[in-house]
């Protein structure tokens, strides 16, 4: 199905951000997902906590659907701003340096496919250090060391 | 869920700032147990969670990637000399964030971009930097936050919802306080909201004015020319109702004093700088009939301050270049986002923000190929892509600091509780960078 997607603060996912818990599930939770009207919800036989994958013309995602307190129209999905909403943003900036946070138009099919937490997200993206997915979790690795 | 009051502390901090959003609270009380932060009073929810945040992922020592690619603990000499000599060697340098840091931290930050030839910009990079850009256009009438709680008679929120983002606004500032003119607080008040959607700020207020998403503009355009007593023809301007708006310019015109608050809703939908240009005009010309003033409602609680002290320093007020040994600004050019979409950069540091959270996966894709420095509290997203990683302190809870409120009052931030014992302040590990990179500079010079 085609939408348009906009991307905002949500207060929720701002309370975990802030709170410095963005490695766990909570945040995952209140970040990755995509906000929906009810009646686009049931065009893909969705019920809340489903899951999606986004794909737009700069990247694809895996999120879980909900429906949206602001009874958007159709046709339009809300994601908190975060690590899963910026792949699928655009970077374009019409030379005013504000990326466009808001109006992308991208296509979403329903998945089993997981959502990823935040460090596996960060690792399968953009791979950086190609890291092995399975040590990945919830909690900062990183090794120890007598100072 | 009703939370119990907390009674187990033994001790009271009052007068703190609160160091989340432009509102810069400066009556919180902190409520301390064995010199933990265990409660906070007066806070809003979010503020209340910066304050009282998750310790599990505070970076507590500096880090950096082995071989491997894992971050790995190491001592400060060793994390600031790689840091320094990275960016000392690089050619195109870029700085950026600073909304969460005082702004002492800030002008060591200027002092260095300016010695390794960076770009330093901070936020406003990715939110109101269009609005600055307006304001420098066509200058603009300002007030305080504590006039309009003493004075304002209207106050209209033009797209954006304080209620969700700077929650205690309407409550400590323009709507419910008592002020010196206005003694019966609210009842003294009419708040107007103007947005595209019902948002709980439009829901507390007077009136709530429903116009077309990307139609600013066109709305504003016609509400300068009622003011000036043309008339409209058509019967719908943006989707309001022209009586609407006759109504709106009419309360506008015979406000005692007017205070006007606009947001990203304004400034990032489509005209961008034009939007707030002609909400200056509109100000501007209701200024001819009664008093009224204008402010953008800034985000972090510094990102105003960043702006102020670029602008001492050097006349611009973000993205500034120092790559020629002089300052230089040009939107599109010398900013954060469109260097990264051209991967101009070859150096990355980001002070008290978090990329991995703010900016487009496009443009993150550079920072797999240069090195990337962050210094910041916790581990988030950007520590995921960060090769070296210096842990710093909480301003306003661990570290003291000015900051400047989103009308540009600055507002001493003090020090509550100590410091984890291995993070230093963002003003200390800039100043211990400054000083390496002096020592690699005079080396070369020799
Ligand atoms: S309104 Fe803003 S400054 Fe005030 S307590 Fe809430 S987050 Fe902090």
């Amino acid at each position: 199905m085609k939408v348009m997607v906009n991307t905002g603060t949500s207060v929720i996912q701002a309370f975990y951000e802030k709170k410095g818990s963005t490695l766990k599930d909570e945040y995952r939770q209140s970040a990755a997902v995509a906000f929906m009207d009810l009646k686009d919800m049931q065009k893909l036989s969705l019920k809340s906590r489903d899951k999606i994958k986004i794909k737009s013309e700069w990247g694809e995602v895996v999120l879980y659907v909900d429906i949206s307190y602001d009874a958007p129209h159709e046709g339009m999905v809300f994601i908190p701003r975060g690590p899963w909403a910026n792949i699928i943003i655009s970077p374009e900036t019409y030379c005013c340096n504000v990326p466009t946070y808001k109006g992308i138009p991208a296509e979403i099919f329903k998945t089993d496919e997981d959502v990823l937490l935040v460090s596996q997200l960060m690792n399968k993206v953009y791979n950086k250090y190609n890291l092995d997915d399975d040590k990945l979790t919830d909690k900062p690795v990183y090794k120890k060391r007598m100072i | 869920m009703i939370e119990k009051p907390i009674t187990d502390y033994d001790e009271e901090v009052r007068n703190c700032s609160c160091s989340y959003c432009g509102n810069n609270c400066d009556d919180i009380t902190y409520l301390l147990k064995d010199k933990k932060i265990v409660g906070v009073r007066h806070a809003c929810r979010i503020g209340a969670s910066k304050i009282i945040n998750d310790q599990d992922q505070r970076l507590l020592n500096p880090l950096v990637r082995n071989d491997e690619g894992i971050l790995e603990e190491t001592t400060w000499d060793v994390a600031l000399d790689k840091t320094a000599r990275l960016l000392y060697e690089s050619d195109r340098p870029v700085l950026y964030g600073w909304g969460e840091t005082s702004v002492e931290a800030i002008k060591k930050g200027i002092k260095i971009a300016e010695k390794t030839g960076a770009v330093m910009d901070n936020q406003s990079t990715i939110c109101h930097g269009s609005s600055i850009q307006a304001f420098q256009n066509v200058g603009h009438p300002v007030m305080t936050l504590g006039e309009v709680k003493n004075r304002a008679d209207v106050v209209v929120y033009v797209g954006t919802n304080p209620m969700d983002d700077h929650p205690r606004h309407l409550s400590r500032y323009t709507t419910f306080p008592e002020g010196f003119f206005r003694k019966n607080g609210r009842k003294d008040r009419t708040v107007i909201t103007l947005d595209p959607k019902y948002t709980n700020t439009a829901k507390v207020s007077d009136e709530w004015i429903q116009f077309n998403m990307n139609e600013d503009y066109l709305l504003f355009d016609a509400l300068r020319m009622l003011l000036k007593g043309e008339s409209l023809d058509e019967e719908e301007i943006a989707g309001v109702p022209t009586s609407q708006l006759e109504n709106l310019i009419q309360i506008m015109k015979n406000a005692e004093y007017g205070a006007l608050f606009f947001g990203l809703g304004v400034s990032q939908t489509l005209g961008k700088q034009k939007n707030v240009d002609m909400l200056i005009q509109l100000v501007e010309d209701l200024n001819r009939y009664s008093k009224w003033s204008m402010l953008p409602m800034r985000g972090f609680f510094n990102v105003s301050g960043f702006n102020i002290a670029l602008t001492s320093e050097t006349g611009y007020p973000y993205g500034v270049d120092f790559s020629r040994g002089y300052p230089r600004f040009m939107v599109g050019e010398t900013t954060t986002i469109d260097l990264l979409n051209r991967r101009e950069p070859d150096f990355f540091m980001a002070i008290s923000a978090d990329p991995g959270v703010q900016f487009p996966g496009y443009t993150i894709k550079h920072l797999i190929n240069i090195p990337t420095i962050q210094i910041d509290t916790h581990w988030g997203p950007y520590t995921e892509l960060a090769d070296i990683v210096l842990p710093s302190t909480r301003v306003g809870v661990e570290t003291e600091g000015t900051a400047y409120r989103m009308d540009s009052i600055p507002l001493f931030m003090k020090k509550v509780i100590d410091k984890p014992e291995n993070c230093h302040s963002d003003e200390w590990i800039l100043t211990q960078l400054y000083e390496r990179i002096e020592i690699l500079k005079q080396e070369e010079d020799n």
